[in-house]
């Protein structure tokens, strides 16, 4: 206690004495730092926090990460410190369990993921059960020759996707199944599988064929429109006969007829022979496309849109498309199908099972247009330095050309007697009677060194895989017209056709739409609607004195005031009748 | 694409269906290191691919100190040999646009432009069709300076200024949260800002000099030319451009991953007016007689 007192006493003198002295005080190491960090610890009028707190907790992070360059980021830091501080320590929706991510797609693969259940004892017949075969779809396998070639999509997405095709043949008459690629749309994407139905669900699926025809549904709406025409014809003539309606001229009638339209090709011929399925995600259930019609493959060429994602969005174009966009999804498939799908010469014959190859061209050349092709058994491997030849003269396409007309088969759009389209013998004579010259695309399997080059950019360009060694390489060959469309062949007896894109075609000058039709004449032209030069007011006056009433000439005031009435009258009539 | 990423791009390919092959990105991953040490590059990233007929055109760049301003090109027709990428010249850069035929992978080739009846880009109207050369090499380092200037992305904050106004990689960046990323806002042109340099910070409220220095995706016309989108397990955020098909832009959202890849034909599609369908309603409308 009494050392306390001394101690205390001292300091106090020496104060005092400083004091007395008047000269500054000695550098106290204590009491700057006292001082100093009371003035860090001074907390902000506005938030509340001190700077000391602050430093100790960056320097403690920074301390911690011991990220490099630190000085360079050190405001960075300092603001992602203060920036946690503020966040509030209450968090009130902390019970709320917000489910991760991959949740959604968790919930979406696990049914796929399950093994399938077996099947039930059916009483069938066993050929109806059959399944497609699947032993070509193990995607895993495609994804090997996919990388190589430069595409691919992630491992697990692929997997998935064997597994989906796997339910899908379960529950569709799928005969034969294909990977066909996948569309890139603004929202979502499509995958699209390639399918051939078993033959009785063709058989059936056309029972309704000639029912269904397109242009009877177009009769129907047009002799609605004109039932309705004549109606309103004929509430125009019971109305009361009004004076300024005897001028009137009947309302035009549309003079414009539409070309007969082709009727579509059945399901399971042309364009319709696969069936295409969709989705926007692995997981979600398969969509089956609609067949397509001709007009709308001819639409589909003239208008140039992005997809959606969305199968039931409406297409809002001119030319009008008839559908939706789950049609201009079919139309574009069509599309893509028949330019791009190739093979390597030789996989693919005309059926003539035990020919040699002189054989099959001589009969190539007596059928013309052979439509089907077969897989050949006996397929010998072109070598990889043919399929990498830039000519591309050994890959041949093996899907049908589509026509103009929007069929793959030509259509007589005026056969003679109506009605009779199915009699072929008529029919080859008729065009040279009535002039329209049957379309023809390229026969079946033509080499694709044949395509036609777009100024100057040839249709295909082909790669090699590899560089380095050649022996494990692929063939891969790039579509230039459908940017996105691959064939890859392995130097075995594999091949496949994918397509990765956004499904629209390349157009070397950009798009230009499909100008407007010159506006139809309502009328013919005569003096009721020509545009004439109003009179001037010295030829009215003259037209006034002119036909001023002269057998009256006492009554002439009167005559005059009645008379610009009429005139003014008359005028008006002439008016309406113009617009 | 950050040399890293290269031997695996499979997962990132869903949006794109386009991937670097194993033989390629092990060819490029180790000629870019060669790359890199012989120029004295901080960092090397791969561009992309452009398709040509006869050959394609592999594109790669790497910077010394300024991450935005010091950009080098580099190019190779066989991942292997790698040339110097001409800066694009003023002749080059009004011919490009014109050319409609596809790259043919020879940097040597000369092309014919047609330059038709009435064209401006060479001031005064032109009297009659005029036929120009321009060089494939010339060509290239045209449409990359356009694919650079109009669609080379970055997440925000990917990119720090520091106080001497020299441009380099933040290393405090943790990428975008699943929120910021919906919004076309938290990418940032990678490319000289064009803008005033407070243009960009007054359109956000919690703006950061350091970081806000970039033009924002979200002035580019017209709206719905960015297509954003997350991949089915929402943990990557893809950016792709209507303008440049064939472009793709990719982040991991979280972490500071990201990348820009490239591979296309290097042709602009200047159709995008015409293709954009279902992003105006009014017309649905419009068209239900509403």
């Amino acid at each position: 206690m009494i050392n306390d007192i001394n101690n205390t006493g001292s300091i106090i003198q020496v104060n005092a004495e400083d004091r007395d002295l008047g000269i500054s005080p000695i550098p106290n190491d204590e009491s700057e730092y006292v001082y100093a960090k009371s003035f860090l610890q001074k907390g902000s009028t506005v938030t509340g926090e001190n700077l000391y707190d602050h430093l100790t907790e960056v320097l403690n992070k920074i301390l911690s990460e011991r990220p490099e360059n630190v000085v360079d980021f050190f405001e960075e830091y300092s603001r992602k410190v203060k920036e946690k501080r503020f966040r509030p320590l209450t968090d009130h929706l902390e019970d709320i369990f917000v489910a991760p991510g991959r949740y959604k797609l968790a919930n979406r693969l696990m049914p796929l993921l399950k093994p399938l259940a077996p099947d039930e004892p059916s009483t069938l017949d066993p050929e109806d059960l059959e399944r497609a075969d699947m032993s070509k779809n193990n995607m895993l396998e495609l994804l090997f020759y996919f990388e190589h070639s430069g595409l691919g999509l992630p491992r697990t997405e692929m997997f998935c996707l064997t597994m989906s095709l796997r339910q899908l043949i379960r529950v569709a008459p799928i005969a034969n199944i294909r990977f066909w690629g996948k569309i890139f749309g603004m929202q979502k994407n499509y995958l699209v599988v390639e399918t051939q139905l078993k033959e009785e669900e063709y058989v059936k699926r056309n029972e309704n064929y000639n029912v269904q025809e397109d242009n009877k549904i177009e009769d129907l709406a047009l002799d609605q429109l004109e039932n309705i025409n004549k109606q309103e014809e004929e509430i125009a003539g019971e109305g009361e006969p009004k004076k300024i309606w005897d001028t009137l001229p009947p309302i035009p009638k549309i003079q414009y007829e539409e070309p007969p339209e082709p009727p579509s090709e059945p399901s399971g011929v042309g364009v319709n022979k696969k069936v295409y399925y969709v989705c926007n995600e692995i997981g979600e259930p398969w969509v089956q496309l609609p067949d397509v019609t001709p007009k709308q493959i001819r639409v589909a060429r003239q208008i140039y849109k992005t997809f959606t994602g969305d199968l039931d969005q409406p297409i809002i174009s001119y030319p009008h498309f008839p559908g939706t966009e789950r049609n201009y999804l079919r139309a574009q498939i069509a599309r893509i199908s028949a330019s791009t799908h190739i093979s390597p010469l030789g996989f693919y014959t005309f059926g003539g099972e035990g020919m040699g190859e002189e054989e099959e061209m001589d009969e190539e050349m007596e059928a013309g247009n052979k439509t089907e092709v077969k897989e050949n058994l006996r397929y010998d491997p072109v070598p990889i330095k043919d399929l990498t030849d830039k000519s591309m003269m050994f890959w041949v396409h093996h899907n049908l050309h589509i026509l103009n007309q929007g069929r793959t088969t030509w259509w007589n759009p005026n056969p003679l007697p109506e009605g009779i389209d199915e009699e072929l013998g008529e029919e080859e004579e008729k065009p040279t009677l009535l002039g329209p010259e049957p379309e023809t695309g390229p026969p079946l399997l033509t080499p694709c060194s044949e395509d036609v080059t777009l100024d100057a950019i040839p249709a295909w360009s082909v790669r090699c895989s590899s560089g380095i060694a050649e022996e494990y390489a692929v063939a891969v060959v790039r579509s230039n017209f459908w940017p996105g469309a691959y064939c890859f062949a392995t130097q075995g007896k594999m091949f496949h056709n994918i397509y990765f894109g956004n499904g629209l075609k390349f157009l070397a000058p950009n798009f230009s739409p499909t100008p407007l039709p010159p506006v139809e004449q309502d009328y013919p032209t005569g003096p009721e609607i020509m545009e004439i030069v109003d009179p001037t007011g010295a030829e009215e006056e003259a037209w006034r004195i002119a036909h001023l009433p002269k057998e009256k000439p006492t009554k002439l005031a009167a005559g005059e005031e009645e008379e610009p009435e009429e005139e003014e009258e008359e005028d008006e009539d002439e008016d309406e009748d113009e617009d | 694409m950050n040399l890293d990423e290269i031997l695996n791009t499979l997962h990132i390919s869903e949006q794109s269906g386009h991937v670097i092959s194993t033989e390629e990105g092990i060819i490029l991953h180790n000629a870019l290191l060669i790359l890199q040490n012989e120029n004295h590059f901080r960092k090397i990233f791969f561009w992309g691919r452009i398709f040509g007929t006869d050959n394609d055109y592999y594109l790669a760049y790497g910077y010394r100190s300024d991450a935005l301003h010091d950009r080098i090109f580099y190019y190779s027709t066989n991942c292997l040999n790698w040339g110097l990428l001409p800066s694009p010249t003023e002749y080059a850069k009004k011919l490009t646009p014109l050319c409609t035929v596809k790259f043919q992978g020879d940097p040597a080739l000369v092309l014919d432009v047609l330059l038709e009846k009435d064209e401006i880009s060479f001031g005064a109207p032109l009297q009659e069709p005029q036929v120009k050369k321009l060089k494939e090499e010339d060509r290239l380092s045209a449409t990359i300076f356009f694919i650079n200037q109009e669609v080379l992305t970055l997440p925000r904050g990917a990119l720090f200024k520091r106080a001497d106004g020299v441009i380099v990689e933040n290393l405090s960046f943790e990428g975008l949260t699943t929120l910021e990323s919906r919004e076309i806002k938290s990418f940032l042109h990678f490319r000289v800002p064009t803008q005033k340099w407070n243009t960009n910070l007054l359109t956000r409220d919690d703006y950061n000099y350091a970081i806000d220095f970039l033009d924002p995706l979200d002035t580019d016309i017209p709206e719905g030319c960015w297509l954003q989108n997350l991949t089915s397990s929402e943990d990557i955020v893809v950016l792709k451009s209507l303008y440049w098909p064939g472009m793709f832009f990719y982040h991991f959202l979280g972490t500071p991953r990201y990348g820009f890849l490239y591979f296309g034909n290097g042709i602009k599609c200047l159709d995008v007016p015409f293709f954009l369908n279902g992003l105006y309603p009014i017309y649905e409308d419009f068209f239900a007689g509403k």
